[in-house]
């Protein structure tokens, strides 16, 4: 995103800002990657997940007085996010008549991905197989399980850093992580086992 | 770790104790959870690998804005309501009952009907009862002629006089 042109919103007051940006621009390039990734995975919606991330962008450059470091500020956009996740899945169960998935991203999209170094075609197969089962089975997870899950799995975050992004205690993170585990391994493994 | 002051622990969870050994998936899973990890990042790549535009944050903008909008609106709406209902629990007036009103007839009215009532009740004696009515209209005139000395004690005299 080197070639990322201005986000047209006035330039932050670098002297009352905290959050010691040399540019906004940058935080964007930074930082955009890993919240659209958190907030796909969450939602397994594109567009929403696109909307979402610039939601969660907009809002910071807003509250960006408010960040004081005591986090990393990759922690501090993720808590955004996960409000902003929050939020969605509320307002679209009151939406309830809407079909709001219309966009969401097909699960033979993520099946598409070709893992490096496949031996054979079989192997890319059974690759590719396996996970859409995992995630068929994260998408059915509670919203804090599937919180937990992604945050340990694909942000690949510390316990301790999990903590701290959702406000749970280490103990509540442990617990909803060894659940989800134990659902996803479960159904991935129920379904394998049905199809053979 | 991390702990807030107002923060609760999760009290629908059991308590457990997971050692972190048990939240490190090995094995087959382990590598499948790895191929995810690989998957999901690919897509988030080739999403975010275009080139942000300049108006990348004004449709989050327009959504804020419209957000607050809404709010207002709502806001203004109930503000409304409830300025438009003062009224009308005022001027509704309570549900006054009518008060009983005394049915005044008049007297002759009153005496018509209770002629009418006797005339329906009263039966005349019957022909058993005849003994009864002689007897009953003997003791009268008895009882007027010994008039009762314990009622009123000075009458008798007066009469033993006369006599």
């Amino acid at each position: 995103m080197g070639h990322m042109v201005s986000t047209e919103l006035p330039p932050l007051a670098r002297a009352e800002s905290v959050l010691e940006l040399a540019d906004f621009d940058e935080v964007v390039r930074l930082y955009r990657p890993r919240i659209f990734r958190f907030l796909m995975a969450s939602l397994a919606d594109r567009d929403v997940a696109e909307s979402l991330t610039q939601d969660c962008f907009f809002k910071a450059y807003n509250a960006r007085h408010q960040f004081r470091g005591d986090s990393s500020l990759g922690t501090w956009l993720t808590r955004i996010a996960l409000n902003l996740v929050r939020d969605h899945l509320r307002s679209r169960r009151m939406r309830f008549w809407q079909r709001t998935r219309d966009t969401a991203l097909d699960i033979v999209d993520i099946g598409d991905w070709v893992p490096d170094g496949a031996s054979s075609p079989e192997a890319v197969y059974l690759q590719q197989e396996r996970v859409r089962e995992i995630w068929q089975s994260v998408d059915k997870l509670s919203r804090q399980q599937r919180t937990v899950f992604l945050l340990r799995f694909v942000e690949e975050l510390e316990l301790s850093e999990i903590a701290e992004t959702t406000g749970m205690n280490t103990s509540t993170v442990k617990s909803h992580l060894y659940r989800a585990l134990r659902i996803v391994r479960e159904r991935a493994s129920g379904k394998s086992e049905g199809e053979k | 770790m991390n702990t807030r002051p107002n923060q609760s622990p999760d009290s629908s969870l059991p308590r457990t104790s997971h050692d972190d050994a048990s939240l490190e998936p090995c094995g087959d899973f382990a590598t499948a959870l790895s191929d995810f990890r690989s998957a999901v990042n690919h897509v988030a790549e080739r999403e975010t690998s275009k080139p942000v535009p300049s108006s990348w944050l004004v449709p989050a903008q327009r959504r804020h804005r419209s957000a607050q909008r809404r709010l207002i609106l709502a806001w203004t709406c109930a503000a409304l309501l409830c300025i438009g209902a003062v009224p009308l629990l005022h001027q509704t007036k309570p549900v006054v009952t009518p008060p009983v009103v005394a049915h005044q007839d008049n007297p002759s009215d009153d005496t018509a009907l209770l002629e009418q009532v006797d005339n329906a009740v009263s039966e005349s004696v019957p022909s058993s009862l005849a003994p009864l009515v002689t007897l009953d209209s003997w003791s009268s005139t008895t009882s007027t002629n010994e008039p009762d000395t314990k009622s009123s004690p000075n009458k008798p005299e007066k009469k033993n006089v006369a006599r």
